[in-house]
Formats: structure tokens, sequence, C-alpha cells
């Protein structure tokens, strides 16, 4: 028995609104599911798991006739799915009458039910979203019922507001496994029992890191799961250290090594960190047309001793301003503040 | 403070010099070039040490400058002084590797630690900065009458507003408005993109609604259509008419049908009876039997017309019925896209919505904003401060001392709103662009005099006046040395001039004469 867990696939959502590229991931986002699908095709899973929010919004029929007739190319794999509080079943909804085909189970009702997969011999329990917050745990107190046989768990949520799952309760309620979805970021709960695949390809520039879906199989009576690494992009982040003997070319020359480095395809939240040369006047933007860069956060500081200036200045504005910010716990703001205010005095003295 | 002993190990071209300073006024002669700025520079890094540039500054910063040619691992000297009542020793060596301090205090003995700040302490929170400002003075760099005005503008509004008089309040705050102008434009630059985005998604959201109400179009045509077919429920439409129709020419046939059977069945009756009956029947037969057959074959006829009838009614209502199916498909086609439509728009709405709550967040440029503004309203608050301290005090001292050395012609210094310094007579005011360099020179003295005593604080540190008595003739020059000598400070003038010594021997002020 082998299956696949994924979750979180956000279709329909356009990723980096305003950047170029936004268009291009908008298609890279089906791309990589019609990927998964077409290698279940060649090399056939017995079941694949979809812990909710398949799509970004409220999914538009055809895009149910697409998904669905996807579905239907993988006939032997049976595909569990449910609504997450992303593509939540509003009243409206294009999920309550949709027909699926034969291979699918869907996961109408807001309250747990069991579906048992005969000749698997396994169990699998899920639910749907019908609302967009769900504060009640909905997964509490579920267990598997009687039956020789594997009893998996398809759960959505594990916040404040989407459903908070007890995953320790759960794992000693005696699920074999726990098929979750909602968290972006790909995790591990518990070893081989409960997991967060993560988005299958990132939605945003927060999803930082790889993703892809997780692959299950049986070995010796119980389960076990890897992470597949399978989106076509990652979000990165660059850290970028200047010194003081940084110049803008340099900057430049260190961003490119790095995001040749670190792949081409990637998209990049780059972070100035370091100190660097108070006369040097970064220019950001130019940063950007390096490669598929997002934003450019300048964290770096002018290289002021400020023990050293606050004494030479004391008793003078340069030595009241380093001492009134001193006396602060600075926030990110005042420390900007602090030193663009320093640079200003000290660099334009006579 | 008082500095009584100065003596130079290696410093500069300097080895091995010891001056002996009294605490009053003291003469340091020497030609061009001979080193009376390098004593200086010894004596304000003896007390706060020499601050390495790095980098490229560092070669021409003040510790290469210094660094001894000979003998380059004895870089420094000894300076003896007086403060706060004490009698101290500061000896000091320079170089970068082997680098030392040592401040004794001669009164009992105690070596105090220089590293820890316990020289700061002596020198009573006297800063660097404070040093450069009141200790010692410069000549004015400016050598035109416009260059002079502003240096001498700057010096003032500097010191009342910053307390240092190499502060540019109004160039600082010119740079901070530069940089925020341009994370301005790059917000707006983001803003317009945002709203360029917002529009493509209203856009679309119009071009949505448009589609949708094209559909209610047909729909309304569809229903239209349905009515003029008769397919409201309820009431009797074209289906059940045609039914009627064809039921009613349905049994119309049957009857035909019957009547031909039974006027033939009559008819041959009737043949028959009419031979048993009638005695001549051959006639009466043929009669009957030819008005029986053209009985007969006027109703096939009418059935035959009411068979057509009937094939006709049955086609058209099978047409009728596709057309109605053929309406129904449409209506339900239309209702389904209509749905889709629908569904489309409210994710479309909630897509804008989001991007519209997304771009209210702070961006970057509004932090870089945030805190260039913040830098702003602090130098001007504490800069407020400092005026308000310093400000009025500093010109009343001023316009005192200016007075004092111009023997009353100049009473009072003023400046106005815009920074603009204007000088009161007895009689009028004078805008500074109309007093002569000797004027503007004593007006720079009586200001650094001024600040001098403001900025220092309670102990009265000494004044190093290096060549700044170049443009006074020597009335003015008189008025200064004796205004410095009824102060009762102590003054180390610097020159390459021997005026100064004269008027003061003239004038009969006892000096020390520093010879290099």
């Amino acid at each position: 028995m082998r299956f696949i867990h994924l979750a979180d696939v956000h279709l329909g959502a356009v990723p980096d609104r305003g950047c170029p590229w936004s268009g291009k991931r908008e298609e890279e986002i089906w791309e990589t599911f019609r990927r998964v699908i077409a290698g279940i095709r060649e090399n056939p899973v017995d079941l694949l798991f979809i812990a909710g929010d398949l799509f970004h919004r409220q999914p538009l029929l055809r895009e149910l006739k697409e998904v669905n007739y996807l579905f239907s190319t993988i006939p032997d794999t049976r595909v569990y799915l449910m609504a997450g509080n992303h593509d939540y079943m509003k009243q409206d909804s294009f999920y309550h009458k949709f027909e699926w085909a034969p291979n699918v189970v869907f996961f109408r009702e807001e309250s747990l039910s069991c579906v048992k997969d005969e000749k698997l011999e396994v169990y699998v329990y899920g639910l749907s979203y019908h609302h967009q917050e769900i504060t009640r745990p909905l997964y509490d107190g579920a267990a598997p019922g009687e039956g020789e046989g594997l009893h998996i768990l398809l759960a959505h949520g594990g916040d404040v507001k989407h459903s908070p799952i007890d995953i320790h309760g759960l794992a000693a309620a005696g699920f074999d496994y726990l098929a979750l979805g909602h968290i972006h970021k790909p995790q591990v709960l518990l070893q081989d029992l409960a997991a967060y695949p993560g988005a299958l390809e990132p939605i945003d520039r927060n999803d930082l890191g790889p993703h892809g879906y997780i692959e299950g199989w049986l070995e010796k009576g119980r389960i076990k799961t890897k992470f597949v690494p399978f989106a076509c992009r990652s979000y990165e982040q660059i850290l970028l250290i200047l010194r003081e003997d940084s110049t803008q070319y340099s900057v430049q020359e260190m961003l490119k090594m790095d995001i040749a480095r670190k792949g081409v395809r990637n998209i990049y939240r780059v972070i100035l960190q370091g100190f660097r040369s108070p006369e040097l006047l970064l220019i950001p933007e130019k940063l950007k047309e390096l490669g598929y860069v997002t934003e450019v956060l300048d964290e770096s500081r002018p290289s002021y001793d400020l023990e050293e200036l606050g004494k030479r200045y004391s008793g003078t504005l340069i030595g009241d301003y380093i001492a009134y910010f001193q006396a602060k716990d600075r926030s990110v703001v005042e420390e900007k503040a602090l030193y663009y205010g320093l640079q200003a005095l000290l660099e334009t003295s006579r | 403070m008082i500095i009584k002993r100065v003596t130079i190990k290696n410093f500069g071209k300097i080895h091995d010099k010891t001056l002996d300073l009294s605490p009053g006024i003291n003469v340091l002669y020497g030609e061009n070039e001979s080193g009376k700025t390098t004593v200086h520079t010894f004596v304000k890094s003896m007390f706060y040490g020499i601050q390495r540039q790095r980098g490229k500054a560092a070669r021409n910063d003040v510790y290469t400058t210094y660094e001894p040619w000979e003998n380059p691992a004895v870089y420094g000297g000894t300076l003896w002084f007086l403060c706060g009542g004490k009698r101290f020793r500061l000896t000091r060596n320079f170089h970068k590797t082997s680098m030392s301090s040592e401040l004794l205090c001669e009164n009992d003995g105690e070596l105090l630690d220089v590293e820890k700040g316990d020289l700061d302490t002596v020198l009573g929170g006297v800063s660097e900065a404070v040093y450069d400002n009141t200790v010692s003075v410069a000549q004015l760099k400016s050598v035109t009458g416009q260059d002079l005005v502003r240096e001498l503008q700057n010096y003032m509004a500097s010191y009342q507003g910053t307390g240092d008089s190499s502060v540019d309040l109004g160039r600082a705050m010119q740079m901070l408005k530069m940089s925020r102008k341009g994370f301005q434009v790059q917000a707006e630059r983001r803003r317009k993109e945002t709203e360029k985005e917002q529009e493509k998604l209203s856009a679309n959201m119009d071009y949505l609604r448009q589609e949708m109400e094209e559909l209610t179009e047909r729909r309304f045509e569809v229903e239209d259509k349905e009515k003029s077919l008769h397919m409201i429920p309820g009431e009797d439409d074209g289906v059940s008419m045609l039914d009627e129709r064809i039921h009613s020419i349905h049994s119309r046939r049957l009857l035909v049908g019957a009547g031909m059977v039974l006027l033939a069945v009559l008819a041959a009756a009737g043949i028959y009876l009419l031979g048993n009956v009638l005695p001549n029947p051959v006639v009466l037969r043929v009669i009957a039997g030819i008005a029986a057959v053209l009985l007969l074959f006027g109703l096939g006829r009418y059935e035959m017309s009411l068979t057509r009838e009937l094939v006709k009614r049955t086609k058209m209502k099978a047409r009728w019925l596709q057309k109605q199916e053929k309406l129904k498909w449409n209506r339900e086609n239309l209702d389904e896209a209509m749905e889709e439509k629908k569904t489309a728009l409210s994710n479309l709405q909630t897509e804008y919505r989001e991007y519209e709550d997304e771009s209210y967040l702070p961006t970057a440029e509004d932090t870089e904003i945030q805190a260039l503004n913040m830098a702003m309203d602090t130098i001007e608050a504490l800069s407020g401060n400092i005026h308000h301290q310093v400000g009025g005090k500093l010109r009343q001292r001023t316009s005192q001392i200016l007075s004092e050395i111009t023997g009353g012609k100049y009473q009072e210094v003023l400046m106005d709103q815009e920074l603009r310094m204007t000088v009161n007579t007895q009689e009028r005011v004078v805008p500074l662009e109309r007093l002569s360099r000797g004027t503007m020179e004593q007006i720079y003295f009586a200001l650094r005099m001024a600040a001098g005593e403001l900025l220092c604080g309670e102990e009265r540190f000494p004044v190093i006046l290096d060549d700044v008595f170049g443009m006074y003739d020597e009335e003015r020059l008189a008025a200064v040395l004796r205004w410095l000598h009824k102060e009762r400070r102590q003054i180390i003038i610097s020159t390459c001039h021997k005026r100064e010594m004269e008027i003061l021997e003239k004038e009969g002020i006892p000096f020390q004469k520093l010879m290099l």
C-alpha cells in the first residue's frame, strides 16, 4: 500500500500580485498539481489524500470539472478530498451538488464520517469546512472505529480560528496516520504519524523553503512517510552582510553569486545586514533587477561606534541625540531614526 | 583648569620639548611651520586620545599625520595640569602596539584609570566636541565678505541650536528631507502600481458583471419564448391544446370508421332485403348499391383527410416538444453559466478586498519615512531644548563681551528667525554685511568666548587662540588683550607675529613667552 498526502494546493491563487512573474506563478500552481496526477498515472499509488484548500477560493464549476477529469485519469487511485477554510462549502458552493468520478471520496458533511476501502482495509475519516472560520475544535474526541486495518484521519486546521487540533490526543486515540492540512510550512509533528505536507507550491513570499507533498507506504504493517520536494520554485531569503568596504557593485556581485548558487528560478527576499561605511548610499532598487526579487529589506547600519561618538559629542546636539535614543529600548523605527539623524548630523558637519 | 606644563616626548616633528605655562596669558611664538598647531593637537590628544579612522580615511588621519618618523614606538608625552583644585600628571603613548596611559593625582599619589573613564570625570564631562567648540579657537576660514557673513551666522545659529559650531542643522535637515523624498517617490510608485492592479481587478469584475447582464438578457429572451409557447406551468400550453386536437381527430376518425362499417353492413343488408320485398329488385338494387358506394367513398375521403390532419398534428406536437426541450436546455445552461459567473465575481470581490487590506499594511518605505520623520522631529526638539538653555544666554553674553572689547560701540548682537545677524550700535541696527572684517572678527571672538563660558560648565578651561588676531588693528588688539587680562583665565595665544607680545608689553600686561 502506498499513498500520497498533499494539502493547500490553492488552485486559482495569484501569488505576488503586481510582480512581473505573478501570472506565471498562477499557472504553475495548476501545472504542479497536474504533474502530481501525471506522476501517479506513471507510478500509481493506492490512495491520494488532499487535506483541504485544494482551491484558493470558491471553486468554479469548470475548475471542479477539470480537477475531476484529472482524478478520472487515475482510476486505480482512490482520492479522498475535503473542503478547507479557503474553499469552504458556502451555501451556493458547487461542491454541494458536484458528481465526482467513482474513485473520488468527497467528505461533504461538517462532522466526521468514515469511509472504508474494502479492498485495502483502510478506514478514512474526514469532514469538510462549511464555514470560513471555525473556532470549535472539530476533531476533538475523534477516535477510530472498530475494524481491522489502517485508520487514517484527514484533518484541516490547527490554529485558533481554524479548528484547533489536539495532535497528541488524536494520536493516543489510535489513528494510524493524521493527514493534516492548512499550515503552509511542511512539518512533521509526530514521526510517521502526523504531518503537514505544507502547500504543494508556495503561495506567497512568506512560504519560505522547499515545498511538495508527503509520500507514505506500509512497512512491516506500519506506516512510513517521507517528504518529497515537488514545487517548481521556492521562496528563499538571502542575507547579505555588509562590511565597511562594501560598495553598491560589490553588494550586487554578492547577490548575483548567491542567486546563482541558490537557483535562478527561485524567488528571493533580500535582507541587508551588518555595518556599512556611512558614505555608502545603497540603491536597493538595483538589487531587484538581478533576479526574482520581491523585496529588499535594509537592516544594515552605518558603522558608527555609538559609545565612542556619544562620549565625544557629549554636551552638544549630537551627544544629546545619541543619548536620547540610547536611553530607549529601540524599536525598528527608532533604530533607523537614530542612524538616519546621526548620519545626517555627522556628514553635514563643517 | 590650568595647564601647568607640557612635555612632548615624541609627537609629529617635535621631540623632547617642555613648555611651562603660566596661569594667565601665554604667547606661543613660532615661525610658520614651526609646530604651533602640533602643540595644540598634542594637548587635545593628551586629553582625548587619538581616534583612529578606519579604511581609506586612516591614510591622513591625526594618528598618521603626527606619527613620529624617528623612534615611532615612543609616540606621546606628559601633561601636568590643575583641575578641580587638584594637580594631575597625565602620560600617554599613542603608538598602536604600545598604547598606554597613566593618570596620577599628585596630591594624594592616587593612580587613576584612563580606560575606565577617570579622566572624563576629571574633565568634568567636557567632551571632545565641547573642547573643540570652546577651548580651541581657530581663525575664521572665509576670505570674502559674503562667505564671512555666512560663516559667522552659521556659527551663531549652530551654537544656539546645537552647542556645536561644526554642526550644520540646515544642511542636516535638508539631507534628511532629501532621503525622505526618495522614499516618498518610491512609495508613490508602489501606490500607483497597487492602484493599477486594483483597476485590473475591477475591470475584470466589470467584465463579469457585463457578461452576467447579457446572460440575464438572454434568460429573459428564453422566458419570453417559453411564454409564447405557453410553457408557463398551470396555463393551457400548446402541447395540451395539440393533444386535445389530436384526441378529437382521433375520436372522429374512429367514429367515421365505425360509420363506414355500419354503412357497408346496412347497405349489404338493405340490398339483400330489397330483393326479397320488392318485385323489381335489380334496378333498385343497382341504385341502392351505387348510393351506398358513393356514401362510402365520401366517408372514406373524410377519413383520409382526418388521418392526414392527425399526422400533421402529431408532427407539430413533436416539433413543439423539441422546441420546448431546447428552450429548457438553454435556460438551464444560462442558469449554470450565471452561477459560475456569480462565484467568479464573488471570488474576485474577495480578492479585491484582500488586496486592498494588504495595501494598507505598512510598507518598507513607510518604515523608512517614519524613521526619517522621527529623526527630524527629534533633532528639532533637542535643538529647541539647547536653544532654550543656551540661545538667549549666549546672545546676551556675546553682546556683553562685544560691547566690552569695542568700548561700547556695539551694544547688542541680534539674530532673527531666518538666522540673519544684525548688530545694534547706540544709534541704529546694522546688518552684518555692512560691517568691516575687523568688526566681524571681534563678533566672532566674542561669540567664541561666550560659548566657551556657557558650554564648559563650572570648570573654566584654558582658551587656545590659534592665530586669530591677524585681521585686528592695533587698537582692537589692545582692547581684546586688555579684556583677556581682565578675565583672569589661562590663555594661550599662538602666533607667528611679534605684535601681540609688543602690545602686551606696552599695555603692561604680564605674560609667559613660549618659544618653539
